[in-house]
């Protein structure tokens, strides 16, 4: 195991560049150019006080963009694993908190977002399932980018090797 | 530690601090931005009301005894009761859906429309449902009711139903009566507001829009609101 990630990990963290920052390019892009639809998403969790969700509604999609790109073009990339890691806990987190407390809502995580028919909740729980296991995956790329940031076709080149870091 | 490994620690820091920089910078114009065009989108939505006129009015009673709906148009074969709040989306789409024909069946007499005008969606739906309530009493619940789903923003509780746009809402559809801007200004209805969420409990509403055909609750089979669907329903009472 530990040979083959260190034969392969440059392309495996390029990989996983790729996969989170797509990831989170996408996400923000479907939400950045309906702020008002993805400021209501984050009301609906019903965590944060409105006008401060409402802040993080419009806040979030461009925090995602340019961390997406940062991992994709390769700059600052442990820096930008983390903030995406953090985020990704926090929507873990978020999911989490609405299923506990029984709301029934649209994550919103690419667009949409909003409260649901109860008639449609059998449906909804497995989606916050499947929710919670895609953020975790990519909470687990992005702890796989903390520990070896450096690979391939990156913008920013290492001083030294992984193993040194 | 040589000088030049020095100088490349010192450029990475620099590097470090441009970066957080511009994520910062990314995401302040993107929140400007953000803000400067939900705001706007939401004032432009008023231009849908230019051209509206009013309707005839239609006197509107409050039904006191059995959990204060607005009654129009009593004594009809048919009761519909009618659960919304001024803010929730899906009842936008139901008005878009039905409204005209509710409307109708007021209008012609055909039916007994009895709206429960909820507020739990937050400060915002309190004031507007106030504003309802005003509009009420001025017998024009039905044009206020339905200008204020046109242009009902897609965002929740974010400053645009102020009371000035309450009554700016009313300015456009031609209701501007010194009575209805102080009802609005003052709050008069608020205490009927709380009525009427109160009455939710009694009836076991949970949810906006709901609908009562004769004291029945109208089950839809339709994912979305389908007035076919809705008219059957109405008719078969």
């Amino acid at each position: 195991m530990k040979r083959f990630n260190s034969r392969y990990q440059k392309s495996i963290t390029f990989i996983g560049r790729l996969i989170l920052g797509a990831t989170l390019i996408a996400a923000g892009g479907l939400k950045a150019f309906v702020p008002a639809e993805a400021a209501s998403a984050v009301a609906a969790y019903k965590i944060l006080p409105l006008q401060m969700a409402h802040v993080v509604g419009y806040a979030l999609p461009w925090l995602e963009m340019a961390i997406g790109l940062l991992l994709i073009i390769g700059i600052s990339i442990r820096m930008a694993s983390v903030v995406a890691g953090g985020i990704m806990v926090i929507f873990i987190g978020a999911i989490i908190s609405v299923w506990a407390r029984g709301l029934l809502i649209d994550c919103g995580c690419f667009g949409g977002g909003g409260a649901i028919d109860p008639s449609k909740a059998a449906a909804v729980h497995r989606t916050y399932a499947v929710e919670i296991t895609r953020d975790l995956g990519l909470l687990l790329v992005a702890l796989y980018l903390y520990f070896f940031p450096h690979g391939i076709f990156s913008v920013e080149k290492s001083a030294h090797n992984n193993e040194e870091l | 530690m040589s000088k030049q490994a020095k100088a490349v620690a010192g450029g990475d820091h620099f590097t470090r601090w441009l970066v957080i920089g511009m994520v910062v910078l990314v995401v302040v114009t993107g929140v400007i931005f953000s803000v400067i065009s939900s705001s706007t989108k939401a004032n432009e939505s008023f231009a849908a009301l230019k051209g509206y006129s009013l309707g005839q009015p239609v006197a509107t009673t409050i039904d006191s005894a059995p959990g204060s709906g607005l009654v129009l148009n009593p004594g009809a074969p048919v009761k519909i009761d009618i659960w919304e709040d001024p803010q929730c989306p899906v009842c936008r789409t139901f008005e878009t859906s039905v409204g005209a024909y509710v409307e109708d069946l007021v209008r012609a007499k055909k039916a007994t429309v009895v709206f429960h005008v909820l507020s739990f969606l937050g400060p915002e739906s309190i004031r507007s449902a106030n504003a309802l309530m005003c509009s009420a009493d001025e017998s024009q619940y039905l044009d206020f009711h339905k200008a204020m789903y046109v242009i009902q923003p897609a965002l929740e509780n974010s400053g645009f139903y102020s009371n000035a746009n309450l009554i700016k809402i009313g300015d456009y559809i031609g209701l501007k009566s010194k009575r209805f801007t102080d009802c609005v200004t003052s709050g008069a209805k608020l205490d009927l507001v709380k009525t009427h969420a109160d009455s939710m409990s009694i009836y076991k509403v949970t949810g906006t829009p709901t609908v009562f055909i004769n004291g029945n609750l109208w089950q839809r089979k339709a994912n979305g609101f389908d007035l076919n669907e809705f008219r059957s329903a109405v008719e078969a009472g």
